[in-house]
């Protein structure tokens, strides 16, 4: 029966049809907006035409930056909309960790150095601060701009084991380092042994304003440092820096190097700018929390912070800020847990480094990989095809209808085969020249269709006496050679022995 | 306080047999497994609850305390290997994956401990009991003369043990090549597997030693996974020698930092210390060794 293809009668095949699409504009198909003066366009649109419809296609490429503005637009408004006052500083406290994670992620995505103190930076800045404030009376704004210095100044000393140390000797190190910084803290007494950490430092929130508002000028201040932090992963990772830098990833230094980029200055550029950024988070931590604690050195709130980030995945910002708002929801929301709650996280953190190659955000990457490896090793397993045209090799064969022969003629062997029984040989060698049943004459026509090349045909040696077997050449000027040495008596056991030759043919086939 | 270097000699004997134990442990499990194992600490911890429960509800007698400890450290070493290094081995990136894994289990590790036990510290019985011997001026404790002896003949026994056993032997061929020792048929599973128990044992006997001076707590395993790494470190991960090197200088430092200086500089004189060897030599005192060798 033959459809006529209908618009509505064609299988919907593929996902190209849900992809958001945009009309061209008339002839200017080429037309982007960008931002002034750079050639940065704010969404990356691909303009083809359809080669079916012929229309004008405009598909945005990729639409990382509109789930970025939906998440971001969604954090603005949430929490001071929905939240009570604990989930509102929870909610800071995540602002605050996402920024210092996005920052993290600089050092270790981008500039590779596994480094692990991370908070240590800015802890140390949260305390020089919290100081400088308590003992000399300096404001937030003073605390803020100090907050880099110190950073800098401690990042300056841990890059110094950087330049020679490499890989795990250096994340090793710089544990060590967050432990010597906490048992300092934890015994100097002008650093407040006493109490339990450095308070009464300056705050930003003025006296005059009421709680809930405080908790919301709070929140702000701390969603305004994260969007910092992402504006500054951006314009490191995304520029000339990063570029650098992605050009010598590990084990490939040496390439690098050949051609010329200067891997070693870079990274440690991006170790000293990220540092510094975290010396302003510092600040800011010392300004909201009005001062400082030792937690911020103990290896539990390092852990902490590294399950944030590899629950997220190494490497990318989206991984850094949702992977902290995982690890905050667990620890702050289900605080009443206790200690349960911090084994779930590191049961999190676990399940992803076990199974998962990039944290959630290279789960889609790997399961397209593992897809791909099963559907190869289904391929190899069909080992079985029968002369029928495998997927792979179909995309290079132009005349499709080739495809539609072997795929019948290799059905019709497997019909034909069910047809062949002693009985039907029998009836062969007896019935020359005689009426035949059904299916012996639709197995001898499916012989006599084959192709001139290497068909059977029988050669008259002696008239009456001998008779041999020999095979076309099925090329003009090429003489048919000879199969075997047998000779037969009569023409018909010549006949019969050449349809024996077929049915093994078609049985092996 | 006057120098003394009876005093001075004890206490870094002391220090470097525990430092060593650690250390060992940890640079055995990296050049086997290839692994930097940060759940150490959580053996060490959790040894000493092993420990504080045998001479709890069993019976306070030292070698048994001992062996409770040795035991638990040796169950947590072969759980760690079980949860870290077999899933992960051959799956690409393994070196920073299984160093995050053993951080999981590190924090997963104390929050259950912490969960169970809750955070009060608990003390162990004297195991060597009480009284002292004296050495020309100095006077040493039963509990340090005890710790130096029972660390060296533990060594001693992982040592020969090494050197000796078909283990062994198929321990040292996975540190030498890992992929040459899987072609010859040597099981890095149960390999693997062997040396976690066998440096569980040693962070148990550590955990148990230490914790005659100081208390057992969910949190008492980040000290002393702290130091036995920056001896590792010190002494070139990898390396037995420089292991036992780098222990006993890192406990000189220690011992005339306290004495020199006070208590409170003792990290910061280590860690000095510790960042100008690695400046001069990137791969620890043995690397030095190796390549002179070499």
């Amino acid at each position: 029966m033959v459809r006529k293809a209908g618009r509505q009668d064609l299988l919907l095949v593929g996902r190209r049809r849900l992809l958001p699409r945009l009309r061209g504009h008339g002839g200017a198909i080429w037309h982007r907006w960008r931002y002034p003066f750079t050639r940065r366009v704010p969404l990356l649109f691909e303009t083809t035409y359809n080669p079916k419809t012929l229309r004008i296609d405009r598909k945005i490429v990729d639409k990382r930056p509109l789930y970025w503005l939906a998440g971001l637009i969604v954090l603005l408004i949430a929490p001071p909309a929905l939240g009570d006052n604990s989930f509102l500083s929870a909610a800071t406290v995540f602002a605050i960790y996402a920024a210092i994670n996005v920052v993290w992620m600089l050092i270790i995505g981008t500039a590779g150095i596994f480094s692990l103190a991370t908070l240590a930076v800015v802890g140390t800045a949260a305390y020089g601060a919290a100081y400088l404030s308590i003992n000399f009376g300096l404001p937030w704004w003073g605390m803020i701009a100090m907050g880099p210095a110190f950073g800098l100044v401690f990042g300056i000393i841990i890059a110094i084991p950087a330049i020679r140390l490499e890989g795990f000797y250096y994340a090793l190190l710089t544990v060590g380092i967050v432990e010597l910084c906490r048992v300092y803290v934890v015994q100097s007494r002008a650093l407040g042994s006493a109490t339990g950490g450095l308070y009464g430092a300056q705050t930003f929130v003025p006296d005059a304003i009421s709680e809930r508002g405080g908790l919301v000028l709070s929140y702000y201040a701390a969603f305004f440092v994260m969007l910092a932090a992402l504006a500054l992963y951006r314009a490191i990772n995304g520029r000339r820096l990063g570029l650098l830098l992605r050009a010598a990833p590990e084990r490939h230094e040496a390439f690098a190097e050949a051609i010329g980029v200067n891997y070693r200055a870079a990274r440690m550029q991006v170790f000293l700018i990220s540092s510094a950024a975290l010396g302003g988070i510092g600040g800011f931590y010392a300004t909201y929390f009005k001062g400082a604690s030792p937690s911020l050195f103990t290896l539990e709130s390092l852990l902490l912070l590294l399950a944030m980030i590899v629950i997220g995945g190494i490497g990318t910002a989206e991984g850094a800020v949702t992977g902290t708002l995982i690890v905050v929801l667990f620890d702050q929301v289900f605080i009443g847990l206790g200690p349960v709650r911090l084994m779930l996280i590191a049961a999190i953190m676990l399940g992803t480094v076990l199974f998962l190659r990039g944290g959630l955000f290279g789960m889609a990457t790997q399961f397209r990989a593992w897809r791909g490896k099963r559907r190869s090793q289904t391929r190899a397993l069909r080992t079985g095809k029968g002369g029928e045209v495998m997927p792979e090799e179909a995309t290079e064969i132009s005349d499709k209808q080739i495809i539609y022969v072997r795929r019948f003629d290799k059905h019709l062997r497997d019909e034909l085969k069910e047809l062949i029984t002693d009985q039907l040989i029998e009836e062969h060698r007896r019935s020359n020249g005689r009426r035949r049943s059904d299916a012996l004459e639709r197995v001898l026509t499916y012989f006599r269709r084959a192709a001139v090349v290497d068909k059977y045909a029988v050669l008259t040696v002696k008239p009456f006496a001998e008779y041999r077997i020999i095979a076309l050449s099925g090329q003009r000027g090429v003489p048919p050679h000879t199969v075997d040495d047998r000779t037969y008596a009569t023409p018909e056991e010549a006949l019969h022995a050449i349809f024996l030759k077929r049915v093994h043919d078609l049985l092996e086939s | 306080m006057t120098f003394d270097p009876y005093y001075l000699i004890l206490t870094t004997a002391t220090l470097a047999s525990i430092y060593g134990l650690l250390a060992i442990g940890i640079s055995i499990i990296w050049s086997s497994l290839g692994m930097i194992n940060m759940a150490h600490g959580f053996t060490f911890a959790v040894s000493g609850y092993g420990a504080w429960l045998v001479a709890q509800f069993l019976t306070g007698n030292g070698a048994a305390v001992m062996a409770g400890g040795i035991l638990t450290g040796m169950i947590a070493g072969a759980l760690i290997g079980a949860a870290a290094f077999l899933p992960l081995y051959d799956k690409p990136n393994f070196a920073v994956r299984s160093l995050i894994a053993t951080l999981a289990l590190s924090l997963f590790g104390t929050q259950s401990l912490l969960w169970v036990f809750g955070p009060r510290v608990k003390a162990l019985p004297k195991i060597f009991g009480y009284g002292s011997v004296h050495f020309g001026t100095a006077v040493a404790s039963y509990d340090k003369i005890g710790s130096i002896i029972c660390s060296i003949v533990l060594l001693l026994l992982a040592l020969a043990w090494m050197k000796r056993s078909r283990r062994g032997l198929e321990i040292r061929a996975m540190m030498q090549n890992p992929e040459g020792a899987a072609l010859v048929g040597v099981s890095l599973r149960s390999t693997a597997i062997a040396v976690m128990v066998a440096t569980g044992g040693m962070a148990g006997l550590a955990a148990v030693l230490l914790s005659q001076t100081y208390y057992v707590s969910p949190y008492s395993g980040t000290m002393p996974l702290v130091k036995g790494m920056v001896v590792a470190l010190a002494g070139g991960l990898g390396s037995i020698t420089g292991a036992l090197i780098a222990a006993v200088l890192i406990g000189l430092v220690e011992a005339i930092t306290a004495v020199g200086l006070g208590g409170q500089y003792v990290l910061i004189t280590q860690f000095l210390f510790i960042i100008i060897v690695l400046l001069i030599r990137p791969r620890g005192i043995a690397g030095m060794l190796e390549h002179t060798r070499e």
